[in-house]
């Protein structure tokens, strides 16, 4: 008897061994957004605490307009989802959201219709799990863009090059206006492991986007050379990870930035 | 009532190596275990499989997708990575609407790079069968032989012309990066010359980097945990693809050349 169910045991933790080793996820491929989920993201602090659903943040419809430089360096953004610790009150003293969703540049919390009724807007942005549709639907709006492999499937520097978008980077009380710092040189970033391109790393075309602020001298120090980092460091959010695994083209298309001919 | 303390002993146990996740040793998975190969289905039914996620609810047969067909004229990249196709059956969300609006299948299969869907056409996918493309196994005859899985030498196939696979749909002038380095992977036993070899070049000829970097393999020397025979057997690592679809892990040598 007790060495059935020494057996029968034995045997249970064989199958629980099996299957834990089958069900963790290392050594497999994850999954990969979908091109409308790209960059969208969560934002939770204190909504369903209060019983509202949450924030959902659509980073395309917002870089139809804007530069990143507008939200993450004047607005003052962190570049991570639920980092502000935004607030209704912050919104409505128009910080954060509220610098544009004020009914001015965006709508605000509520739309006045017709003079006389009053819309509330609250499920334009607290819309997770509903089904809340957007002005522009991604598929038909982004038919005509410029392709791209992965991320939005969107070639957004083509897009706006083309002139299908153009982006607003200074708002009229929020930003406040300096001269222009000229652009360093354009330079290469030498890859460590033999035979793999170099990355041509282009000023211009970042700072258009971010200004200087956005990543100096937070992400990177201002010297070159400075700041160590690998790619693992790159896949885990970090550095060049911190756009680029997250909102901007991401890094599995390495050609778009490993890019010098090896010689 | 020993015998029942026991059990929940050993119950207890395992739980808690349940928690202890990837770090401790899992029990099972020692070096003396002897690795049991699933057995292969004939050649022509390698890397065919049948699609039911949704079907299996309906009245529809379930899609029987052949993967000697499709690698014929695309990369392995086109599908899993460009189109979104997880590398798993029945794991992807396509529906017919998707397909019909140019997403997962429906980017070729559109009339213009492949046959669209249509209600002529539904059977040649939804034929619920996995020998359905069996009449076309005799195409591959002519190709380079291996001994196992579709018994076709694919990386040779594609060296030697016979196959011109495309490496990309949305940028036709797609060129993957070149990175010749071969990986010596020395194994963890002594007295034992098994080491496998890594030839990046021919996985680039199908695959781009991040189709294994860094969701499969960690780019660090030595990071990717638990890169061991017995994982590629339970499906991870190497055997994402070479249990069913790439040559099949009964091929020894061709990753172990020293093996006798």
């Amino acid at each position: 008897m007790k060495y059935k169910v020494l057996i029968v045991s034995l045997v249970l933790l064989a199958c629980a061994s099996a299957v834990i080793a089958a069900s963790s996820n290392f050594g497999t491929k994850k999954r990969m957004p979908r091109p409308e989920e790209f960059g969208t993201v969560v934002i939770n602090n204190y909504s369903e605490k209060n019983n509202i659903a949450p924030v959902v943040f659509r980073h395309w419809i917002h870089r139809t307009k804007y530069t990143c430089r507008v939200c993450h360096v004047d607005i003052g953004f962190a570049m991570e989802a639920g980092g502000s610790d935004i607030k209704e009150a912050d919104n409505r003293n128009h910080l954060y959201c509220g610098s544009c969703h004020n009914g001015k540049e965006a709508f605000g919390p509520t739309t006045r219709e017709k003079v006389v009724t009053e819309v509330q807007n609250c499920e334009r942005c607290h819309s997770l799990g509903k089904e809340v549709k957007n002005q522009k639907d991604f598929n038909s709006y982004l038919k005509d863009f410029p392709p791209s492999r992965f991320g939005n499937r969107v070639d957004w520097m083509k897009a706006e090059e083309k002139g299908l978008i153009k982006l607003k980077d200074q708002i009229e009380g929020i930003s406040i206006k300096r001269q222009a710092i000229p652009n360093p040189k354009d330079f290469d970033i030498k890859s460590t492991i033999l035979g793999m391109p170099d990355i041509i790393f282009s000023h211009r075309i970042h700072a258009e986007m971010n200004g200087c602020e956005l990543c100096h001298p937070e992400i990177f120090g201002a010297k070159k050379g400075v700041t160590k980092y690998n790619m693992q460091d790159i896949f885990a959010g970090k550095f060049c990870g911190a756009c680029h695994a997250k909102v901007a083209f991401p890094f599995y298309d390495c050609q778009l930035c490993h890019l010098k001919e090896v010689y | 009532m020993r015998g029942v303390i026991l059990f929940l002993v050993v119950v207890l146990s395992s739980a808690l190596a349940c928690t202890s996740g990837e770090k401790g040793v899992i029990p099972g998975t020692q070096f003396d275990v002897v690795w049991e190969f699933a057995p292969l289905p004939p050649p022509q039914h390698y890397g065919n499989i049948l699609i039911s996620r949704l079907t299996r609810s309906s009245t529809h047969p379930p899609v029987a997708f052949s993967h000697w067909i499709h690698r014929r004229r695309y990369t392995c990249r086109v599908c899993h990575f460009e189109l979104n196709i997880a590398m798993k059956t029945n794991v992807t969300d396509i529906t017919e609407a998707k397909i019909r609006k140019g997403e997962y299948c429906g980017a070729c299969h559109n009339g213009v790079i492949a046959f669209a869907v249509s209600e002529q056409t539904c059977k040649t996918c939804h034929a619920g069968n996995i020998g359905a493309s069996d009449g076309r196994f005799s195409e591959l005859s002519e190709y380079p032989r291996a001994k196992y899985g579709d018994e076709v030498n694919w990386v040779k196939a594609l060296k030697q012309g016979f196959i011109a696979p495309k490496k990309s749909l949305i940028n036709p002038n797609f060129v993957p990066i070149p990175f010749e380095r071969v990986l010596r992977l020395e194994p963890e036993w002594n007295m034992i010359k098994t080491r496998a070899l890594f030839p990046h070049q021919k996985h680039i000829e199908w695959l781009d980097c991040a189709d294994c970097h860094p969701d499969i393999f960690n780019i660090q020397k030595k990071g990717t945990k638990h890169f061991r025979m017995d994982y590629i057997n339970s499906g991870k690592f190497c055997g994402v693809c070479h249990l069913t679809v790439a040559f099949p892990i009964q091929d020894c040598r061709r990753c172990h050349p020293d093996l006798k």
